[in-house]
């Protein structure tokens, strides 16, 4: 009987936690969203105003923005210094699909800051504001996308992952 | 010739021109890339194409055509990632990068109220080597020197392109910065305090201010400044009793190197021309000798031989005793009086092979 107790506990433990985590991720997706939107910002003021390479100015942003953002822009700087003879794009690529999966943030996100990779560091001054405004728009839509499903699944997965394990527990029993 | 840009270039070509005879690699001088269409090099005087298997043909059937990725790459290697920092050179149409090369572009402009703005959708790219060659100017320095003043006099350098002309006043400044004046009647003379306004950034080749190539210990340089207000920023600031500037032509060139003649500073600097008559028919250079302010000229031609060095003694044109020159091997000015039209004695500089 103890042990069934255990046991039921540890599911319901379990189950909550499980619940909670992916709380956590519908909460975190919009400030992380906010966050690469400001990063981007900060992006564009070294590259519009401050004319700093691409390089540097990556560095710079990675160092400025918050975490886990700040790793993708890391993780960027770092690809390119490789100096492998890939292109900017191909390091851009490289990076964020391998740097994504430690944020909360989803596919969508990452396909808009993925097509920002081929236009980056290739035109002048006015066409990358106009495509990091653009990306800057397209960020903003999925930030209020996302709070939405914050909205409507944040509690839910937070009371599903109890009820589960609820049902679990009755189930076994 | 070639390891010194292979750093710039993406892997794809570099593989292929370092597949060329050893030869060609070491004679390379430029290397024009263009977009899907064949792969040119200038090497050992003359231009040739280049296929994948590194042979080098006449005919452009079967050379090595770049692709649009390749193209890419450069442009983004020579930019370093960051074209929109290279308005500016976009806007004069080439860039030049550490190591003083240059890169020449081709393609579609974008205009702003009808004046060039920047080149977009770059097609075509020529990338020039620059080298640096110490001694070209030391046989006819001695011939170039005011005695009066223990200083170089003021000297307009004439060539066509790609005669050498920058190679040769990089050294002129090099030398006379140093106080290597070659010359017995020069014994004891110091170096002179010289300023070389680079507007190309390819005398000096600066990067991030200092310069890249040897220029002498006692020279001071305003990269990528236009010329005629550099020369003014040069003599309020920098007290030069030299300076050297490249490529003069427009008005405002003519009215700097006026104040800088009036302010006692030797002028180096040199011009586009076929020949020195050519030189003397372009306005501005025409206002410039008419008034007396360059006391030599030096004409500039390459030939298989080697660099060929014309000095024009432009005082004794004004005394009407007409044009001195004079074997560069030998100081002495050999008499070549004639107070018809001005003749230009030629002198070789055996073995200063100089671009």
């Amino acid at each position: 009987m103890l042990l069934k107790l255990i046991g039921a506990s540890l599911v319901l433990f379990a189950g909550t936690l499980i619940g909670f985590l992916q709380a956590a991720r519908f909460a975190d997706r919009p400030k992380q969203i906010r966050q690469l939107a400001g990063a981007l910002q900060r992006l564009e003021t070294e590259i519009v105003f401050g004319r700093t390479p691409l390089p540097d100015a990556l560095a710079h942003t990675a160092a400025n923005a918050g975490q886990p953002v700040g790793r993708l822009f890391q993780a960027v700087a770092d690809e390119l210094s490789a100096t492998d003879g890939r292109s900017f794009r191909e390091c851009w690529d490289t990076a964020m699909k391998r740097t994504w999966p430690t944020t909360s943030m989803r596919t969508p996100e990452l396909t808009v800051t993925l097509r920002l990779g081929s236009i980056l560091g290739m035109s002048d001054k006015d066409d990358q504001l106009k495509h990091l405004r653009l990306a800057a728009v397209q960020l903003k839509a999925e930030e209020d996308a996302a709070r939405d499903d914050q909205a409507k699944y944040e509690k839910m997965s937070r009371s599903l992952g109890l009820l589960l394990a609820a049902l679990v527990v009755i189930l076994m029993i | 010739m070639l390891e010194r840009v292979a750093h710039l270039l993406p892997s794809e070509l570099s593989v292929v021109l370092s597949r060329m005879p050893v030869k060609a690699q070491e004679g390379l001088e430029e290397i024009r890339i263009r977009d899907n269409r064949p792969l040119e090099v200038w090497t050992l005087g003359v231009s040739t194409f280049v296929s994948s298997s590194g042979s080098l043909s006449d005919n452009p059937d079967g050379a090595y055509k770049p692709s649009y990725e390749v193209c890419r790459k450069l442009l983004e290697r020579m930019t370093n990632h960051s074209v929109y920092a290279m308005e500016e050179e976009l806007r004069r149409g080439y860039i030049t990068v550490e190591g003083g090369h240059r890169i020449g572009l081709a393609g579609r402009t974008v205009l702003e109220e009808g004046r060039v703005r920047g080149i977009r959708d770059i097609g075509g790219f020529n990338v020039r080597i620059a080298r640096d060659v110490t001694g070209v100017s030391g046989q006819t320095l001695p011939q170039l020197i005011d005695r009066s003043n223990r200083t170089i006099a003021s000297t307009l350098i004439v060539g066509a392109p790609r005669q050498g002309k920058t190679t040769y006043i990089r050294d002129l400044a090099r030398a006379i910065s140093y106080g290597r004046w070659q010359s017995p009647q020069a014994l004891g003379w110091s170096g002179r305090k010289v300023g070389i306004v680079d507007e190309r950034s390819e005398i000096a080749a600066c990067v991030r201010g200092i310069p890249t190539f040897d220029v002498g210990p006692r020279t001071d340089v305003m990269d990528a400044c236009p010329k005629a207000e550099g020369m003014m920023m040069m003599i309020r600031s920098m007290s030069p009793e030299v300076l050297i500037v490249d490529e003069i032509g427009r008005d405002e060139d003519v009215e700097a190197i006026r104040e800088a003649v009036r302010a006692g500073v030797s002028v180096v600097a040199t011009a586009h021309a076929g020949d020195w008559e050519e030189a003397a028919s372009r306005p501005a250079i025409k206002r410039l000798l008419q008034e007396g302010s360059f006391a030599r000229g030096v004409v500039l031609r390459r030939t298989i031989t080697g660099l060929t060095v014309k000095v024009v003694d432009l005082t004794a044109a004004e005394t009407s005793v007409g044009f001195a020159g004079g074997t560069v091997g030998s100081a002495a000015r050999a008499a070549g009086h004639s107070t018809a039209s001005p003749r230009e004695p030629t002198a070789r500089a055996g073995d200063a092979h100089a671009p």
